[in-house]
Formats: C-alpha cells, structure tokens, sequence
C-alpha cells in the first residue's frame, strides 16, 4: 500500500460536489461527451450524462455468481458502488464500428474512412477497469497493425478513475494487482469522502467563497491528478489543497476498500498450472453448466475478439465493413476449412480460461483478467472463473472421470 | 456483355400466418430496390401477375400440414434452383406442430363441427422434413434484415451471414441489463438463437424463444437456472413449446421437464 | 338449344392474405354453385390453447395472423383480463389504442396501395405501379413505414410484438421515446388525407349491399379497443352477449367457419360497417375528407371501402398524434392480474373487423376453452352473396374479365384467410 509520504509527489486537491458538477461541465464545454455511471433497469449502467443528479446517489449493488441486485445506502455516495454492469468497452472499443465503406462508380473504387469517433471523458472508472483498458492498450496498439478506431478513441479520451470503497462479492482485483485504488493510467483519480458519516451527506451546494474546513467537512472529492490532460481539466476549477485529515479519510477508504474485498484468486505458478491440466476432469463438470452463452466475453473487460463483416446491402456499388464484437464461445469463432474444431462447450469454456489465465501471459506478457468479476457475476448458471481455478489448483494432475463437486 | 435477365425470385405460402412473407412487404426502405434487383415473379399475396418457373430463388414460408401441401412442396422443389425455407413454420413445423403432441382428431373435433371436411395429416413437419432446403431462416417472424441478407446473400452467390449464437450476444451489445441475473426474470436468450436483436430482455421481458434453438444449447443447464428463477415444471413445460417446439432441442427440453416435473 | 359452360377456375387468388379459392358454375345464365373455398390449412389454435396458461393466450393467438396480431393481442386480452374481473384504464388503454393505430395504418396502407389499389389501375401489383408511379409507391411505403414504426416503439416490433401483456405491457415508452414519432406522424396524416383524394379519384362499379352491418361502439371514440355490439339495424349488445347473437357454422367448402346472426341474416364487419356504424364518431378532419371524397355517412359499395379504409388510416394518424400529445408516462407498466376460474369475452376492432375471442379458465388460469372468431369468417357468407350477385349482374363479360372481376370483388373485403381458417382458390365452370 503506497504510503502518504510516498504520494506527495502526485498533484492532489479537493473539490466538492458543485465542483464536480463544474467539472463536467467545463468538459462538456471543452467537447467532451461525458460518460458515467447511472441506475438503469436495475442495475448500475454507462451513459451519457450532463448533471450529478444522473449519478447513483445513495445506491449500491450486491453481486454474486449469477447474480446482481442494487441496495440502498444511507450516505448518499455518488459512487457507493461497484463496477458497473456493461464495460467502458462500450465507448472504446463500441460493439459495431465502421471499420471502411467504399464505393464504386464510373472512375473506379473510392473508399472512405470513417469519421473520427467522439471524445469522450469517461467519469467513475474502477482501478480494475484502468488495468483492463492498459491491457487492451496493449493488445490492440502495441502491434504491427493497430486497431485505427480503438487508438483513435483512445488518444482522445479522458480518464476519470473513483477509487472503490465498496467492492462486491465478485470482486478479485486485490488478487490480480489491479486495485481496488487506481494508480496509473488514469488522468485523474477521485477518491469520494462523504463527510463526518453521520447519516446522508449534506446538502451538495456549499456557499460560494465557502472555506472547507477540515472538521465535520461535507461531501468532497479528493482528486489526483495523473496526467498533463487531466491537470488541464481542473485547472479552472475552483478546489483547495487536501487537508491532512482528508489525506487520511482518503487512506481509510483505499484500505478498508482492499480489506473488503472477500473474493481471491491465487495466481501463483497459475498459467503452469492450467496447461498441465488440461485434460482435467473439472472440465467436463464446468461444461455441464455452461451455457455457451458468451456473456462472461461479453462483459469482460479486456476480451477483444472481433467479427469482421461485409454490410453492404443490396447495392452492388457499395461495400461496407462492420467490426462487431464476437466471442470465443462461438462455434463459428474456431471455424477451419471443414469445419470447427471447438465443438463441445468443454472445448470452448477451457479455450476462454486458459487464454484469459494463462496463454495471455505469451501473447501479451500479462494476465489476461483484472479481476473485475463481472463474468462471475453475469453468468446465468453462476459459473465462477476462480472456483473452477481453485478446483484445479486443488487437484492438479487429476484424470479420469469428472466426479461431482457440487450438487 | 453479361445477361441481364434478372434472377426470379418466388415467395410460396404453406400452413402459416403470413408474417414471415409481410416482414419482406416490411423492407419498405428497400422494396423498390429489391424489386429492381430480382424479378419478383410469384408473390401472390403482393401481386396478380405471375411468371412461369423455373425460380432462382424460392422463400417459402409455412409449415406442411396437409396431403395436397405434402404434393405442393415437391413442385415447388423442382421449380426452385435455391429454395429457402423462411421463419418458425417453416423451419421447425412451427406452433401448430403442437398438434404432433396430442391427437389430432380429437383437435379437429374441437374446431370443426364436422371434421370429415377436413383432409390434415397428423404432424406439421417443416419443409426439410420433405425436401432439401439450401438455406433455413429462422424466426417468428423472421428478421426483415435477415431475410435481406438472405435475398442479397443468394443474388450474390455467397452464403448468407446469419449468426447461429445465442440472443445473449445481441442483448449484451446492445447494453441490455440481463434480465435474469438482475431481475431473476427467465429468460431462454442463452439457448436462443440470435437474429431478433434481443427485443424482449429490451422490452424487461425474458426471451420466449421465436427464434429456436442456438447452436449446441444446453437445455438442460438453462432449465436448472429456470428453476431456481421460480419456474414451475409445468411452466418450464410450456415455455419449450411453443413456436419451436418441433425442433428437437426444444422438444427434447420440454420431455425431460415433463419427465422430470410432470405436466399439470 | 345449347348451353354453354363457363370455367373460371382460379386457383389461388392473389393479392389476399392466405390461400383461398373460388368455385363458380354457371349453367347458361344461372350461377348453380358458388363458393369461397378456404384451403388454409387449418392450425387447430382453438385446441392447442386448452390447457395454457392465462398469460400466453396474447403472444399464441398473435400468430393467427401476420398482418394483424395486435388485433389478437387485444382482444385476447380484454377476454382474459374481463375472466379475471380486470379492467385496464388509462393512461395503459391509451397505449393499446396507440399500438393499434399503429396496426390499422399498417394493414390498411398494406391493403390500400398494395393489395387493392392496383386493381383500379390494370396493374397486376403496386410494384408494377411503381414503374410509371414511383412517387405513390413510396408515399404508400412511407405510410406503411409510420404504421411498423408505431409498432416497434410501442409493442417492440410490428409482427407479433413482444411487449404486449394481460394487463398492459412489459415496458411503457418514455415520453421522449414517441414524442419521436409525432414529426413522421404529421407527415403520415397529410400523406393520408392525399390517400383519400387519390382513391376519390377511381371509378366504382355500382353495388349496394344490404347486409346488417355489425361493430363495436363507443361513447366517444370511433372504437377500436372497446365498446358495446351495434348495427344499422338497432343491435346493441354488451361484448359477453356476443354468441347470444352470433353463431359459426362449418361448411363442407371451407376450412373457415362461417358465421351469421341467430335466426338467420348476414352481417358484414370492417370498414364499411363501422364507418355506417360510427360515422359521427370519426374525427372531423376524417368526416369531412370523407365527404369530400364523395362519401355520405353511410358506405354500403364494397367496391369503396378503399375510401372507407383510406379515411380510417386518416383517424387512424390523428388519434395517434392525439395519443402522444395527451401521453403521461404510467406509473407501472400493467395492472395485476390474479387468476380466477370463469369465462371472459373481449371484442376490438381488427382492421378487417370484429375479432371476438372467448375463454374458460380454471382458478389456476389454465385455459379450459377457447373459441376465436374472426372477421373474415364472419363476413364469409355475405363475401359469397355479393360475389353471387357480382356474377350473376356481368355475365356478358368474358371469362377472363369476368374471373379477373370476381377476384377483384373479393378483394374489396380485404380477407384476411389466415385467420379465418384456425380459414381461398376461384373455379368457375359454365355449363
């Protein structure tokens, strides 16, 4: 745990509510299309917004394999919640883009790139989701052929990490070295402190010209800056320096956050671990659940696979090209020359674990997973990606038939 | 240089309710220019004129539920260079193969006063069950934009691009909030096949399954999570047969329920 | 003296929905047999429902029919919700009425330019319309378009939408969500009115019809998804009264049950009968195109109906910009509805007219029995009178212009065969 001491170098200051309101507005004024967090259907989703009062205020989720409830909280915290439902994928690397289209006439072939995508500030990241965008940096930058739209996206986005201060029962960042507070690749990094804890905040709206003052302080943001961009983007804000006991109430939540966290997944030796075993029964007992379904792809963070697709239409003269999310739970995704060769969901279930767990440490020199747990909890039949790594780990070099190991 | 006798295109209509053949009239953006593209050249319901066969591209609609439409899908088999089998009749005997559970007298009794005026067989079968179908479209209805794909796909002597995963692909990229793990609502999405764009989780309602089964469903997964959503065996019953309930996935999910909850 | 046979054998008629027949035999200058011969194949939906849930006789009953499953959706309904002892009121009722005018512009656009329109022109379709009248054939995709576009918003997609429950809906669209429909509306009720002009401008052959005209009334409303049973002829009846009145019977010809009033006596339903029914329920702006287009306050030539079917799509437009307007969001999208054992009826206006259904339940809500009527079996008989009528007045005309002619008539009460065979082919023989 990075010591106080340690993070004086880091630019810091405090805003409050009003001030994260000005934020957001003087980002929107700046061209940036603000994304956060927000109740929706039952649950805490990504949208567009332009006012705090479309945060989750006061609410809270409740997240376990297969399921996911929103609770409410007497504090009244913006961000008293954990990761939200859908990925910020959604806004960086979008379910269906344009990669080209074209058109053909009387002087040739002209194809066209599409335009450039929005720039989005993205406000209520987790430290998991910044480790989950660092690694689709990686996967879809740092090649030979970089993904255009995700790179554009990219440069133009504005990162705004919340420190966690209530992980789920999904949760496993602390085991993956991701979090639960944000270290790096974030321009700026919020931690919420809801004043003296007495009850629900007080009231957002501050005097103007109001000194904080450190005892009974009301509902604030400690703000890091981690970048010259997000530097930029508060410097017209009207905050003050931290206080020592906002530093600590800060400290508080970093840790207390990391103590909640309930969930691991003992990573020692794990890659090794998955492809010596990879005719181990626990295969078999997992792909009786599994429903092929392809929503734990879905909602991870970091998965990256791509359908590319001719979406011309009827004219002959026009050629379009989608780039559309696809999943290895396909059958199609395994298609060769004759056929699949990933049939069963056995097959498939232990190509998606043992990329995400092991081959992905090869191909990218990471873990492919942060520990989010939104597969865990997103999953319909409840299938939880570190049980069945215990499981294994549990009885390594197992073989023969899959015995029951739940009821 | 090149012929530019447009391909014919026939729709034929079997035991249905028409929806599959509307969802084409239902392309209102591209009917014209489909119109230029093929020779639209049966299609009664859209038009009196008629042009002999043979047809490059037949879409059939409906399921074969009578011995003179057993006879009329061989003619229009032979008629038919590509012949396309279009929605939930088509494909799996749709709803009314619920007949192929019970007794179908006993059924023509209710109905009919005088059931000796009616000439059905004992099953409505899909079209594949009579003859060779190049392409079967799925659906209750079908997708408009499937079945233009379909369409454009044959014009073009490519295989159609119609996906065989699941609904949950649709819902979750369309940002959907899983209406079973949020709301403990059943839902058949994961053993659905994908095609309607996940419009009922869209609408907070679980996917009823128009569209039949995905590629390799497992059922019997689905329906543990069924039940411990509150299903009841007779509904998890139910919930199998419907559109779909001649494909075999379906009907083999629907006889281990009732196998194992029993029927009412 | 010798008498000529005359074969107008039509196989299949075209440009309805469904598969029918008809089956003339003239012997000299008697018309000796005709009939409408329905080879739909039948689908047994009345036998397959016993035995399901009082929830899903909405979603099953929608695919009777393609081109009007709200149609099914609200009166299955409105049968099972009358069962439970359930009445669904505002601001729900206005979102049936919206979905269903959603349906009625639909399916009479569909009928109007597609199905009918062509008949008036010596086209064989509107797609061969569209060669010399492009800009027709797109206002009426348009039109359509606005119709499907309702549908989608409201019910999730217009054939057999999904969001359509006993009691209400599974989602109610936010206020922005149709808000977003009035700029396409605006248009579609101005593209409707030139409708009306444009069909004005056909020539009719002369026919009046004297069958008793049956459809639902209301106080206030040119009703769609309620209201009590009238006629021309002073019948005024509560829905659950229906099979008091009105009875089916099985004809060796027909996989359609035919229907007529109990103790004898044709009926017609759909828009000739609910304009003569109504006419001073329709919305001014409807009235008056309607007089304009040389219509009088009742339509007994089925030849015209494509005005009556074109001035309905124009209430149909205004009463969902009305809608819109006048929308709150509800508070919860339906109202609860417990099983109960006992049976209920409910009637609503299909765009071919009355579509009743009936239901027993048991108290767990498992359906006991169900019986569906459906428009275009009820205005089966008088279909075939008038055809007979059709024949027997153009006699002189040549086989060809005489089949073509006899199609055409059936075409006037826009069959919806489908349905009316849970419900056509033309052979004529002279002889």
């Amino acid at each position: 745990m990075p010591s106080r001491e340690s993070d004086i170098a880091t630019p810091r200051l405090v805003i409050d509510v009003a001030g994260l309101q000005s934020l957001i507005d003087s980002l929107r004024g700046d061209g940036y299309r603000v994304v956060g967090p927000t109740v929706r259907d039952g649950a805490i989703v990504l949208a567009e917004m332009s006012d705090v009062a479309e945060l989750p205020r006061g609410w809270a989720d409740d997240q376990r394999p297969g399921g996911y409830r929103l609770t409410r909280r007497e504090d009244g915290a913006f961000f008293g919640h954990s990761v939200s439902a859908a990925t910020w994928k959604h806004h960086l690397f979008p379910p269906e883009v344009v990669s080209w289209q074209a058109r053909v006439d009387t002087e040739g072939i002209h194809v066209e790139a599409p335009a450039a995508p929005a720039r989005y500030a993205l406000l209520g990241l987790r430290a998991c989701d910044l480790a989950a965008i660092a690694v689709q940096d990686r996967v879809l930058m740092q090649t030979a052929h970089p993904d255009r739209d995700y790179a554009a996206r990219r440069e133009r986005a504005l990162l705004i990490a919340v420190n966690c201060a209530a992980p789920s029962g999904s949760c496993f960042c602390t085991s993956m070295g991701t979090g639960p507070r944000a270290t790096a690749g974030h321009d700026l990094a919020l931690t919420e402190l809801v004043g003296d804890g007495e009850g629900p905040a007080r009231s957002a709206q501050v005097p103007a010209g109001a000194e904080r003052n450190d005892a009974g302080a009301g509902h604030r943001f400690l703000v890091e800056v981690g970048s010259e961009r997000g530097a930029a983007a508060i410097s017209a804000l009207r905050a003050s320096p931290p206080s020592a006991s906002d530093l600590d109430a800060a400290a508080a939540v970093w840790s207390s956050a990391a103590a909640r966290v309930d969930r691991s997944l003992d990573t020692a030796g794990l890659p090794g671990l998955l492809m010596r075993n990879l005719e181990h029964p626990r295969w078999d007992l997992v792909a009786e659940r599994c429903l092929s379904c392809a929503n734990c792809t879905l909602v991870c963070p970091t998965c990256f696979c791509v359908d590319l697709r001719e979406a011309g239409g009827l004219d002959p003269r026009h050629a379009e090209q989608h780039r559309v999310w696809a999943s290895c739970f396909s059958v199609d995704h395994s298609q060769l020359h004759g056929g699949s060769m990933r049939w069963s969901a056995r097959a498939r279930y232990r190509q998606w674990m043992t990329h995400k767990l092991a081959t992905w440490h090869e191909q990218f020199g990471t873990s492919g997973c942060v520990g989010c747990g939104r597969c865990i909890t997103w999953c319909p039949a409840g299938i939880d990606i570190t049980e069945e790594a215990a499981a294994i780990r549990a009885t390594d070099g197992l073989t023969g038939p899959p015995t029951r190991a739940r009821g | 240089m090149q012929s530019t006798r447009r391909p014919k295109l026939a729709v034929w209509k079997f035991g249905s309710c028409d929806g599959c053949q509307l969802s084409l009239l239902n392309c209102e953006d591209e009917l014209l220019t489909l119109a230029g593209a093929v020779e639209i050249a049966y299609f009664l319901e859209a038009s009196t004129a008629v042009t002999e066969g043979p047809y490059d591209l037949s879409l059939v609609e409906g399921s074969v539920t009578t011995p003179h439409d057993a006879e009329r899908i061989q003619e229009v088999r032979a008629t038919s260079r590509h012949l396309v089998a279009i929605g939930a009749c088509a494909t799996a005997g749709g709803i009314q193969a619920l007949r192929n559970l019970a007794d179908v007298g006993e059924m023509t009794r209710t109905v009919y006063a005088h059931p000796d005026y009616i000439s059905t067989l004992e099953s409505s079968t899909p079209i594949a069950a009579h003859v060779p179908v190049d392409f079967e479209l799925r659906g209750c209805p079908v997708s408009r934009h499937q079945l233009l794909e379909v369409v454009s796909a044959f014009l073009a002597g490519r295989k159609p691009l119609v996906p065989a995963y699941s609904v949950c692909q649709e819902c979750k990229r369309r940002g959907n909030v899983c209406v079973t793990v949020a709301h403990g609502t059943p839902c058949l999405g994961p053993v659905t096949q994908a095609g309607c764009g996940a419009i009922c989780p869209s609408f907070h309602r679980g996917c009823y399954g128009c569209f039949g089964p995905t590629e390799t469903p497992n059922t019997a997964a689905l329906s543990d999570v069924l039940r411990s959503c509150g299903m009841s065996g007779p509904e998890l019953v139910r919930i199998f047969r419907t559109y779909n309930t001649g494909a075999p996935a379906f009907a083999a999910a629907s006889a281990a329920a009732e196998k194992r909850g029993g029927p009412r | 003296m010798t008498h000529q046979t005359r074969d107008l054998s039509l196989e299949a008629l075209s440009r309805v929905e469904g598969e029918g027949a008809m089956h003339v035999v003239i012997d000299g200058k008697t018309v000796t047999d005709l009939r409408l011969q329905i080879y739909e194949p039948p689908r047994f939906f009345e036998a397959f429902l016993r035995g399901r849930a009082y929830t899903e006789p909405p979603d099953i009953t929608a695919r009777i029919c393609g081109i009007c499953p709200v149609a099914y959706q609200m009166s299955a309904c409105q049968a099972i919700e009358s069962a439970c002892g359930v009445v669904v009121d505002e601001p729900l009722r206005a979102l049936r009425r919206l979905l269903y005018c959603g349906e009625w512009i639909e399916s009479h656009v569909l009928h109007i330019y597609l199905l009918h329109a062509p008949d008036f022109l010596g086209a064989g379709s509107a797609l061969e319309l569209a060669r010399e009248h492009r800009d027709v054939v797109e206002r009426a995709l348009r039109l359509k378009k606005v119709g499907n576009h309702i549908m989608d918003v409201v019910g999730g997609r217009s054939v057999h939408p999904v969001n359509v429950r006993v009691g209400g809906f599974y989602r109610v669209p936010t206020l922005s969500e149709l808000r977003g429909l009035l700029d396409e509306l605006r248009w579609a009720r101005d593209a409707a009115l030139e409708t009306v002009r444009w069909v004005s401008t056909f020539t009719f052959p002369d026919l009046e019809v004297a069958h008793e005209m049956v459809a639902l009334r209301h106080p206030s409303e040119y009703a769609v998804v309620d209201g009590r049973v009238a006629s021309d002829r002073g019948l005024d009846i509560p829905v659950d009264a229906f099979l008091d009145h009105f009875e089916e019977e099985h004809v060796a010809h027909s996989t359609a049950l035919h229907a007529h009033r109990k103790g004898g006596g044709r009926y017609l339903v759909g828009p000739l009968a609910r304009y003569t029914v109504n006419h001073d329920r329709l919305p001014a702006l409807a009235r008056e195109a309607a007089a304009d287009a040389g219509l009088g306050p009742e339509c007994r030539n089925p030849f015209r109906s494509i005005v009556v079917r074109a001035v309905e799509t124009l209430a149909a437009c205004d009463d969902a910009i009305g809608l819109i307007e006048g929308y709150e969001e509800p508070e919860r999208p339906a109202v609860p509805v417990e099983p109960r054992a006992g049976v209920g009826h409910g009637i609503t206006e299909a765009p071919r007219g009355l579509l009743y259904h009936r239901y027993e339940l048991d108290e767990d809500g498992a359906v006991l029995s169900a019986v569906i009527v459906p428009p275009t079996a009820q205005n089966q008989d008088a279909i075939e009178s008038d055809l007979r009528r059709v024949v027997v007045e153009n006699l002189g005309l040549r086989d060809s212009a005489l089949q073509h002619l006899c199609e055409e008539a059936i075409r006037n009460y826009d069959p919806c065969i489908s349905c009316s065979a849970h419900f056509l082919d033309v052979t004529v023989e002279r002889r």
